[in-house]
């Protein structure tokens, strides 16, 4: 099933910075909450999983509770919560 | 016959020119041009249903959301194609991305709608990346934004992958996983287009129905009411997979042929040449139709007759001489996965009647397994909220009915 998502991590991965992120998000369109389930899905096709900080610095600019996106994301076989192993 | 897919293929997606050339974009000017009231009566006239699973009437479903007072209002492209044996959307959105953009823009514009979304399936990455030039150029254009076309008419969009779940094809599944909540279904009324995505009233329209908007609004509803059965005016994308040589997207006029020419004339037959066991006309959720009912035409109505469901239009083909059993556990594998885990028949009942077939195919069934088996899918049918819930017992029940021999061979005498 997640086949694509595979190939997709492998040709494209970026290291996790601060201003990567940063520029992502600038790159992104408006960082609300009708925006946030594409902004995650571009931080995990960017860097391979959503870090921790992210979650909470986007629930914090969309004025989302940290719980929900976490309960949202753990229910996806394509989100990952850290680096591959 | 070719009229969805006339433009599939024949200009380069990411030049909007030559896709005006083939003449495309007039059905959204004309929408502006007459304006959002007489765009849904011509969508009405022609009768175009949904061809996502359920077959609503589109022309309604737009109606009712431009009553709506309430702002803003989103208008969703479902193209988050999950349904076993289902391909077509894929085709459409490859190869004739601009009339799906052009209906998404229209369908905006007639329910009012300030926001539009497209949600993507996720393993079509390709597609995805597509979809965002396609989007941006589309923004250049002037046709995203305030303003398109000189109207009055503002819209956005945005696109989103979908992260590999099945349910989050589902409508309100979908709208909770834009939401960023757990993707799952809700129980209905109140619908999408009264209560939907952030309790807003939202359109959620299957790909294949919207690339039907702008063929309408160009050729007129009378004469796209001509193609087709009464009830049921138009072409059909079928997606024709399993035991046959030649797997692929058909578009056929509705009630024009029947399952055995698609398998046999398009699909050249089954894989090895032997005969057809059964087929599932309406991807993997539909019921299992036995050789009997292969004369039975490909529509809504006659599909329904012979006791199954057209829903997605996947054809599934299984040649002999594998056992029913065997079919119904790889659907149930599949499923039992998919569960969103909301409704109890559904969460608990996949994974049971999983472990019950499972248990038969590996010849340790027992005579009460068919009972148990009947109960628990009769059960999900009844409670369940979501299409997943009420149709994944579908091709099981058939089983048992088509099939019985199957499973008497490892359980015993299979009782009424």
């Amino acid at each position: 099933m997640a086949v694509a998502g595979i190939l997709f991590r492998s040709d494209h991965m970026q290291k996790f910075t601060r201003e990567a992120y940063e520029n992502l998000l600038a790159a992104s369109g408006p960082v609300n909450e009708a925006n946030l389930f594409i902004l995650l899905g571009k931080v995990q096709d960017t860097f391979g999983y959503i870090p921790r900080d992210v979650l909470r610095d986007l629930a914090v600019r969309c004025g989302v509770p940290d719980a929900r996106i976490y309960g949202a994301l753990t229910s996806y076989r394509d989100f990952k919560l850290g680096p591959e192993e | 016959m070719k009229l969805l897919t006339r433009r599939v293929g024949t200009y380069n997606p990411l030049d909007l020119n030559s896709y005006e050339k083939l003449g495309g974009m007039k059905g959204l000017r004309q929408a502006v041009e007459v304006g959002p009231e007489k765009t849904i009566e011509r969508i009405k006239q022609s009768g175009l249903t949904g061809r996502g699973g359920a077959g609503f009437p589109t022309g309604a479903k737009w109606e009712s959301a431009a009553k709506q007072k309430h702002r803003p209002k989103y208008f969703i492209c479902n193209a988050d194609e999950g349904e076993l044996g289902t391909f077509k959307d894929k085709v459409l959105l490859d190869g004739d991305p601009w009339s799906i953009l052009e209906a998404i823009l229209i369908g905006a514009y007639v329910t009012g709608a300030e926001h539009a979304y497209i949600y993507i399936r996720g393993e079509y990455e390709d597609t995805f990346r597509l979809w965002e030039k396609i989007v941006s150029k589309a923004r250049e254009a002037g046709l995203i934004g305030s303003n398109v076309l000189g109207s009055n008419f503002s819209v956005g969009l945005y696109v989103a992958k979908g992260r590999g779940l099945y349910i989050a094809g589902e409508e309100f599944a979908l709208i909770a996983s834009l939401e960023t909540r757990r993707p799952m279904s809700s129980p209905k009324p109140p619908y999408p287009t009264e209560k939907g995505l952030f309790g807003k009233p939202t359109v959620i329209n299957n790909v294949e129905t919207l690339a039907n908007v702008p063929v309408i609004l160009e050729e007129g509803a009378e004469r796209y009411r001509r193609l087709g059965t009464p009830d049921e005016p138009g072409t059909r994308l079928f997606s024709l997979s399993g035991d046959v040589k030649k797997p692929g997207v058909c578009e056929l006029e509705i009630g024009s042929a029947t399952l055995r020419e698609l398998i046999g004339q398009f699909g050249e037959g089954t894989i090895s040449g032997r005969q057809i066991k059964a087929v599932q006309p309406g991807g993997g959720t539909s019921a299992l139709l036995g050789k009997d009912s292969l004369d039975c035409i490909l529509a809504t109505e006659a599909i329904k007759k012979a006791g199954s469901q057209i829903g997605t239009a996947g054809v599934i083909v299984y040649e002999e001489p594998q056992s029913a059993v065997e079919i119904v556990r790889k659907l149930l594998a599949y499923y039992s996965n998919e569960s969103c885990g909301r409704c109890a028949p559904c969460r608990i009942g996949t994974v049971k009647m999983q472990e019950i077939v499972e248990n038969i195919s590996e010849g340790k069934g027992q005579e009460d397994d068919i009972l148990r088996l009947r109960e628990i899918a009769n059960a999900a049918v009844k409670v369940s909220t979501c299409g997943l819930g009420q149709a994944f017992p579908l091709p099981v029940l058939s089983a048992l009915e088509l099939f019985p021999k199957d499973f008497e061979s490892v359980v015993g005498k299979v009782r009424a």
